[in-house]
């Protein structure tokens, strides 16, 4: 007991340096902070040098960042009191953006709070994978049949809700955000394999209650060409753009693709097609290269972590940022549908970035506020 | 170790270490297999088949362009032009081609005097600022001397070019412009409400009126065009086109040479409505609302100092009167009053009622607008010289609610879905609606002053013209409308219980034109027609718009003149409410104005 508390006196003392007193993970920022550098630089490209636009970027990462060290403070018990009421109060806003919400292209997603609009279905990324982790952090792991149950069925009413509005996409991220934590928690494999059986099998239900433009986007993800003057465009403009930036790349600035118009939302969703334009096959694998680093680094976080409730938060956000990544450069290299989904830490646009650095907040806050003595 | 103190005691904390620990193992490689996925998709993209991408990018002059559709254009009912889409020259500007944009600048400062400094400082602000590879729209439209002096200067400024456009604009300018509308660019409020797809290339969106509610109808759909373009980015061959599909040209009920007449009539007074309908079908004929402003100022976007004149105009040009303006309707609800009394048997049409000047409820006394009083007055007498003290007394035998209902059905106290965006619905007061809306149970002078159209009562001029027209034509409740061909098909019938009762009211009204006592008698002598009507004086209590000088006024003029009334009395075909704010008596300022309405159009459609 006395040597114990000597030694990790010593482990304090060593560490105690200026990122600790600020509650941050020096690598997880420093991946973080090469990933928005990267950002700032393709927005500047793709937007063709429009400084208004990188500038406004430039202040929302300035933003993000210091939301970030906000909640980077907020120690991971306190977090844990809040879960439930944040997902009372975020269950209560989407309901509300249901009765009277704004209604934005066809989907009413925001909610009207006088001068700020605002995406509850934004803040359930991060609360519904925190209400599940809290869920399970009543118990031993792996949880009970009932409780898994009992997260299940908060997932699919959560989901369920943002189904409605519609917004077919975001529901599937939040819900496999929620899913993770189950999978963290231990849900047993033959579950995981049922699951995945039932979810083909269920397909082609799911497309039978599909909107018309829905099936459009499948149709036409199985074959562009059939399309190319609408939803086609856009996977084959994509597509040239990537391959012809070749191994090297076509240089800083030079994306004719982006530059003449051929590429749609070039600051946004296609944000990586100008990357892999203009740094070719060198640039898309250091890109990967420093997502890997930052989810391992997350990852290695979670597997740090002291007590459920952290390790399961961590580990599904973490998680959640993969899925992201991965749908979106799946999606404009034409290996998944076009679901108009940002690239994290990349695109261009606001309030995406700002729920990714909360909970990149959350992860540096659970790696810092370790207890030295637990019981 | 640390873990080791805190976990050993406890062997099942062990196992769900270890647990956790396997499932972020297998995560990581799960990240890591599909990382190696998407790594061997761009290898197979960027490596394997780079020659074939390349190629296409080289050869990636195949771009699509949206073409705009045409705006719908909007006739009279006399297929006179109200909104047309005009060609004018702008200038488009590419910041790729212009070396010296400050150069560019000066010489556009000297071709285009009119266009304003601060205007264009802060376009090519704008410009300097944006894409390289963007094309930008002067926001001005060159007169024709102005295009031409461009064609022979234009060399000296590369990268501008003279491009013709279509522009909306309002023949009859201010005319009508509360009904009508006009368009505007779109703001990033309406954007984000919109579909994408077919806004495309759009930048104006109905704003106000007609060109607001019919929207869908007027804007149509964009096409899509595959060119050709070179290396650099300019079109040289257009390929496949799907055409845009035009929006609808609709006809609307109103008739302008009408409308612009009865706007003609606001010469002393400046603030007002005239709304005229077909009682046959609802059609809407005139819709005034003075002071109006010159829609074409809006379409291109307003200057900021049209727009504060207009915003600080103390006559409030903005103010949609025709269905924003809540008037108390004053003695114009009389006839309503009185149908509603006889029909559900609260007095009789014959019973003779003393007025003295005044009437007296618990020591108050409610006076009548005629000091001495009317003497012996039965309904037709009490319409016809508008005695207040008749009604006074007969409110007290209805009550409130009795009153409500029968002004309801009229259309009172609710829209009355006219195609016009934005109406108000006004006050029909009620004992429910005072203990909903105040909280406060009703008291019983609340009625009496409530049968004269004062007190909580609230009405757009619309609201009176449509129950006017429903007196008119028996009771068939007509929806008031200006897109043509809306009429109902069936409308509904108000319940008559005695059909004479309905003419005996009409009769009255017929006298308060043509009777000798009548108090509108010297406006309906010498005419060639029978007309029906009613004058209302509404008292405004609190003129809380001090900016009306209205302690310049002669006290009188404080009060808003209303008028509603209709012809030929036989068969109606036109029903006309109006209202003159601060306009005075209605017999004085509004009859005048309702038949000279009435004359005109009777005059073009016997």
């Amino acid at each position: 007991m006395k040597i114990a508390l000597t030694k990790t006196d010593n482990v304090y003392r060593r560490n105690k340096g200026f990122l600790d007193i600020l509650h941050i993970d020096g690598w997880l920022l420093l991946g973080i902070l090469m990933l928005l550098s990267a950002s700032t630089l393709l927005v500047y490209s793709a937007s063709g040098g429009d400084i208004d636009v990188t500038y406004r970027h430039i202040l929302r990462i300035g933003f993000a960042l210091a939301l970030m060290l906000i909640f980077a403070q907020i120690p991971p018990n306190i977090l844990y009191l809040f879960t439930p009421w944040l997902f009372l109060a975020g269950i209560l806003m989407l309901i509300a953006v249901i009765l009277f919400g704004d209604v934005g292209k066809g989907a009413q997603r925001w909610l009207d709070l006088g001068p700020v609009k605002f995406q509850p279905s934004e803040l359930m990324k991060l609360v519904l994978p925190m209400t599940i982790a809290w869920l399970f952090a009543h118990s031993n792991l792996p949880p009970s049949y009932r409780r898994l149950a009992v997260g299940a069925l908060l997932i699919a009413f959560t989901a369920g809700l943002i189904v409605v509005q519609p917004d077919l996409g975001t529901s599937l991220l939040i819900a496999m955000s929620g899913l993770f934590v189950l999978f963290f928690a231990g849900l047993p494999w033959k579950i995981i394999f049922g699951a995945i059986v039932a979810t083909v099998v269920s397909l082609p239900i799911v497309w039978h209650f599909m909107h018309a433009y829905q099936k459009q986007r499948v149709l036409t993800f199985l074959d562009p060409e059939t399309d190319p003057l609408g939803s086609g465009y856009h996977i084959i403009q994509s597509k040239i753009a990537i391959g012809s930036g070749g191994i090297e790349g076509k240089g800083f600035m030079g994306s004719t693709q982006a530059h003449l118009d051929f590429l749609p939302e070039s600051t946004t969703d296609f944000i990586f097609s100008v990357l892999a334009e203009e740094f070719g096959l060198i640039g898309v694998i250091l890109l990967l290269t420093l997502y890997v680093f930052v989810i391992a680094r997350g990852l290695f976080i979670a597997s740090q972590a002291q007590g459920n409730f952290s390790r399961l938060v961590a580990s599904s956000l973490m998680m959640t940022l993969f899925v992201y990544v991965f749908v979106n450069i799946g999606m404009v290299s034409g290996l998944l549908p076009v679901v108009g989904l940002p690239l994290p830490l990349m695109s261009y646009g606001g309030s995406a970035l700002v729920t990714l650095m909360i909970s990149f907040g959350i992860l540096m806050s659970i790696h810092t506020h370790k207890k030295l003595l637990s019981q | 170790m640390n873990e080791h103190l805190e976990f050993n005691s406890d062997a099942e904390a062990q196992a769900e270490k270890n647990l956790f620990r396997n499932r972020l193992i297998f995560a990581f490689l799960f990240v890591l297999s599909l990382f190696t996925v998407l790594i061997g998709r761009m290898a197979y993209l960027q490596w394997i088949d780079f020659e074939r991408y390349h190629l296409l990018a080289e050869d990636n002059r195949i771009s699509v362009e949206t073409l705009s559709p045409t705006r719908g254009k909007i006739y009279d009912r006399n297929r006179l032009l109200l909104a047309d889409n005009q060609p004018v020259f702008t200038l488009k500007l590419t910041r790729e081609k212009i070396e010296d944009l400050a150069e560019i600048e000066q010489h556009l400062a000297k071709l285009l005097p009119n266009f304003s400094e601060s205007q264009r400082s802060k376009f090519f602000d704008k410009l300097r600022k944006t894409s390289r590879s963007k094309t930008l729209l002067l926001p001005y439209s060159l007169s024709e001397s102005e295009a031409a002096e461009f064609a022979v200067q234009s060399h000296k400024m590369p990268g501008v070019v003279l491009t013709a456009r279509l522009k909306r604009t309002y023949p009859f300018g201010a005319s009508g412009v509360h009904a009508i509308g006009y368009v505007g660019r779109i703001n990033t409020k309406e954007m984000s409400g919109l579909d994408e797809r077919s806004y495309r290339g759009t930048d104006v969106i109905g704003k106000l009126g007609i060109e607001r509610y019919y929207e869908d109808k007027l804007h149509g759909e964009p096409g899509i065009q595959q060119v050709e373009t070179n290396a650099r980015g300019r079109v040289l061959r257009k390929l496949e086109t799907i055409p845009a599909v035009p929006g609808k040209d609709i006809q609307l009920t109103l008739d302008i040479k009408l409308q612009q007449y009865a706007e003609s009539l606001f010469t002393k007074h400046k603030r007002g409505s005239i709304i005229a309908i077909d009682p046959r079908n609802g059609e809407i004929l005139t819709y005034v609302s003075m002071p109006t402003f010159d829609p074409n100022l809006f379409v291109d976007g307003i200057d900021q100092k049209s727009y504060s004149g207009l915003l600080n105009n103390p006559h409030k040009p903005f103010i949609n009167r025709g269905i924003n303006g809540k008037y108390p309707p004053g003695s114009t609800i009389k006839p309503f009053v009185a149908l509603g009394a006889i029909e559900k048997d609260y007095i009789s049409p014959t019973k003779k009622i003393f007025d003295p000047g005044y009437f007296e409820y618990k020591g108050h006394r409610y006076r009548d607008w005629k000091r001495y009083g009317h003497g012996l007055v039965d309904m037709s007498d009490a319409i016809v010289q508008s005695c207040d003290t008749y009604f006074y007394e007969l409110s007290l035998d209805m009550g409130i609610d009795a009153i409500h209902d029968a002004m309801a059905p009229f259309g009172f106290g609710a829209v009355t879905g006219v195609d016009i965006p934005g109406e108000s619905k006004g006050i029909l007061p009620s004992q429910k609606w005072k203990r909903e809306t105040k909280g406060l149970p009703w008291y019983r002078g609340e009625t009496i002053i409530s049968s004269i159209g004062q007190g909580y009562n609230l009405t757009t001029p619309m609201q009176l013209a449509k129950a006017t027209a429903i007196l008119a034509n028996g009771g068939k409740i007509i929806q008031p409308h200006l897109l043509r061909g809306q009429e109902l098909a069936s409308p509904q019938q108000i319940e008559i219980k005695d059909i004479k009762n309905w003419e005996r009211v009409i009769k009255a009204m017929r006298d308060v034109m043509h009777g000798a006592k009548g108090t509108a008698r010297r406006h309906g002598a010498g005419l060639p027609f029978e007309v029906a009507g009613k004058t209302g004086t509404a008292q405004v209590f609190s003129l809380n718009e001090a900016d009306y000088e209205a302690e310049n006024l002669d006290k009188s003029l404080h009060d808003h003149a209303l008028f509603i009334g209709f012809a030929p009395v036989k068969n109606p075909k036109i029903a006309v409410a109006v209202i003159v704010e601060n306009g005075g008596s209605g017999s004085g300022t509004a009859a005048p104005m309702a038949v000279n309405v009435i004359k005109e159009y009777l005059k073009t459609n016997p």
